[in-house]
């Protein structure tokens, strides 16, 4: 979608779907949806599909957030330290004044995630830092500050603004059902397509986005260009910051409950999503479709473990194995395109 | 002496600046707390200390001279360290040796070392054969790792060895920790393998110039095979101390290694993109860190704070290495985050002397 290299004389319809990569995944996807299914008759009902997109939501926005910063060639592993923070610091400021008010949880919440992104960005920029390394350390910094700062303390339930106890039931529609309760499908999942919308566009159709995509191919290039590169960048890293915001706020709506040392730490399940989605860590390659089917494959793998038998401490390790059996096969085809090509290149 | 000092530090001004830095942390630790930081017994806890992220920080360091990086140290070092602490329990369960016995920690040590050679040759392997850039290899080599450890262990520590093996972590030779003894002796090695053998050139040159040392005829894969089992095994080497100095094994434990040790390796010169780094710098950047952490105990400050401490003076370090760097006249290229590739167009290359940079993009 983002980077299909279709410039030469098209092939068919049917070439071009089956020489992607989503194709395979969707196909990965199909038929392991198919095995939990086998195993468990509950895994396909309206009912489960839409208590994942809800739980699920606050993931798969970060997760695209990681695919910008992927395709620019970065890696950042502060976005959950940013969430974090905007997320504990728009429930203690909403507590303090007294008033419960989504709008203004989500503009402080985007706030600070923004500014802590753009942080980011600047020191990448301004001093063309290596990515990892240095979000490494604004993790630890952003998320040392907000300890230190704002405390350590959880916010229970019974103490949160009433705003996001009401964000948490709301519902977009709900279907109703002859045993139980209606079925209600959240208002997280009009957003986090909202957000995956705006991302497709920004990326397909802005400078801005075509500008990214260079910076990822190669960035000494995209510089002599003309690009911006400085600017780009900043607001690579904001955007995740900003979406990063919006994570905290339906995250605290999900779990009804704030706790800032959660989260952190856990970064890699959201990259090894968007990896297994096609993306690639050297940048300049991944579409908005794969991360799509990356988190969705992502997700059912994680919840069906247990469906499949499994205690909850093989997800670990299975999350590992994902991410090493996806990047090598990956990795392996480049690998061999570029030795037939005679392309010298050490990933 | 003094002249050869001179030569050592004009050659080299990192080391400089990290040897100002450290002389200068030392005396303010020394006036603030004389009673405190300058006695045998804080020397002797620091030496212990230093001996388990010292020899991780070895590890980050190896692989950042090829350009790569390890960020699976910390789950190898918990993985290998649960394995032997199981085995250890399992043999003296069985009672083919008495619990005291040296056979009991040797079987220990060599299931440690063993482990994390593997793990460490496992991720050599999905970088230079397979392909999988390193910093996904390791994140994903670093969740298996944990994964099998929490597996193995469903979550719980793993407490209580024999006295034998708790003398690797806390016993001393004359006044010198045992921990710390192992690390001198490790870093010892680790310098003359960078410094003098075949196997520390090929290191330098992969990172300096993947391609030109492809082009050399240099075996590339062989060489970054070892490199990460080589950065593996000294995460085992470490995951001994740490399991004898804390009496227990579990996974999850020294987590903040992982970040303590890039920082180690950029504050003591250490170039991330590869290619550059003294071991000098890095045993100077360990001890700086030390002082540092002794101040911050010795101050109480709490473990969030610290961390910030730690984290700025991470992006403080690099901050300034590109400041100098830029006034001694060299642009740096790309990302950072790994060396400029090469590639087929000449992309990268450096540009032909007297081109000028385009204008302020417009």
């Amino acid at each position: 979608m983002v980077s299909s290299a279709a410039t030469r004389a098209r092939p068919s319809l049917v070439r071009r779907v089956v020489r992607r990569n989503e194709f395979y995944l969707f196909l990965f996807f199909v038929a392991f949806c198919a095995l939990v299914q086998g195993v468990s008759s509950t895994f396909l009902s309206l009912e489960n599909l839409f208590d994942v997109t809800r739980t699920s939501a606050g993931f798969a926005i970060l997760a695209v957030g990681v695919l910008v910063v992927l395709l620019s060639g970065g890696i950042d592993v502060s976005f959950f330290a940013i969430a974090i923070s905007a997320q504990y610091g728009a429930v203690k400021l909403l507590l303090a004044l007294g008033i419960s008010n989504l709008a203004m949880a989500f503009l402080v919440s985007c706030g600070i995630g923004l500014a802590l992104g753009a942080v980011n960005g600047l020191l990448i920029s301004a001093f063309r830092l290596p990515t990892l390394i240095t979000t490494l350390g604004t993790q630890t910094v952003f998320h040392g500050l907000l300890l230190t700062v704002l405390g350590s303390r959880a916010i229970n339930s019974s103490d949160l603004p009433h705003c996001f106890l009401s964000f948490s039931t709301a519902n977009v529609f709900t279907v109703a059902r002859p045993d139980g309760p209606p079925l209600g499908l959240s208002v997280f999942v009009p957003i986090t397509v909202a957000v995956y919308l705006l991302t497709w566009l920004l990326i397909r159709f802005t400078k801005l986005g075509r500008g990214t995509l260079a910076i990822g191919g190669n960035i000494e290039s995209a510089r002599r260009m003309g690009f911006n590169v400085p600017l780009i960048q900043i607001s690579i890293y904001s955007y995740v910051g900003l979406l990063a915001g919006v994570m905290g706020v339906i995250n605290v709506a999900l779990i009804r409950y704030v706790t800032p040392t959660t989260l952190v730490g856990s970064e890699l399940d959201v990259i090894a999503a968007v990896v297994l989605g096609g993306a690639r860590i050297t940048g300049g390659r991944g579409t908005i479709l794969g991360t799509v089917l990356g988190v969705a494959i992502f997700e059912v793998l994680q919840t069906s473990l247990v469906l499949l038998g499994l205690s909850s401490f093989w997800q670990r390790a299975f999350v590992g194995l994902i991410i090493i059996v996806g990047m090598s096969i990956t990795a392996y085809q480049t690998k061999v395109r570029n030795a037939r090509n005679l392309v010298f290149r050490l990933e | 002496m003094l002249r050869t000092l001179r030569a050592v530090l004009a050659r080299n001004p990192n080391n400089a600046i990290l040897l100002a830095f450290l002389v200068a942390t030392f005396l303010v630790l020394s006036f603030l707390m004389p009673g405190k930081f300058l006695s045998l017994r804080n020397f002797q806890s620091m030496g212990s200390q230093i001996s388990e992220f010292g020899l991780l920080s070895l590890a980050m360091m190896l692989t950042m001279l090829t350009g790569g990086i390890d960020l699976s140290i910390v789950a190898i070092a918990n993985l290998s360290g649960i394995l032997a602490a199981l085995c250890m329990k399992r043999l003296i369960a069985s009672g083919v040796w008495p619990a005291e016995s040296l056979l009991v920690v040797a079987v220990a040590v060599a299931v440690a070392l063993g482990v994390s050679l593997l793990c460490g040759w496992v991720n050599g392997l999905l970088i230079a054969r397979v392909g999988v850039s390193p910093i996904i290899a390791t994140l994903g080599g670093a969740a298996l790792y944990e994964g099998i450890g929490i597996i193995v262990t469903s979550s719980r520590g793993i407490v209580g060895f024999p006295d034998r093996f708790a003398f690797l972590g806390n016993g001393f030779l004359s006044i010198f920790p045992m921990p710390f003894a192992i690390f001198a002796v490790a870093t010892a090695i680790f310098a003359l393998a960078i410094n003098k053998t075949r196997f520390g050139q090929t290191v330098r040159m992969i990172g300096a110039n993947p391609i030109a040392a492809r082009f050399s005829g240099l075996n590339i894969p062989r060489t970054l095979t070892r490199v990460y089992a080589f950065s593996g095994l000294l995460a085992g080497i470490s995951s001994v101390i740490m399991m004898s100095r804390s009496n227990s094994a579990k996974s999850g434990y020294g987590s903040s290694y992982v970040l303590l040790s890039i920082l180690i390796a950029v504050l003591g010169g250490v170039n991330p993109a590869g290619g550059f780094g003294t071991t000098t710098g890095l045993v100077m950047g360990i001890f700086v860190l030390q002082f540092l952490s002794s101040g911050f105990n010795i101050m109480a400050f709490s473990p969030f704070t610290q961390n910030v401490i730690r984290g700025t003076l991470l992006l403080a370090v690099m901050i300034v290495g590109y400041l100098l760097e830029r006034r001694a006249g060299r642009v740096r290229r790309g990302h950072g985050r790994a060396p400029a590739r090469v590639n087929e167009a000449g992309e990268g290359a450096p540009p032909p002397a007297g081109a000028t940079p385009p204008a302020a993009a417009s």
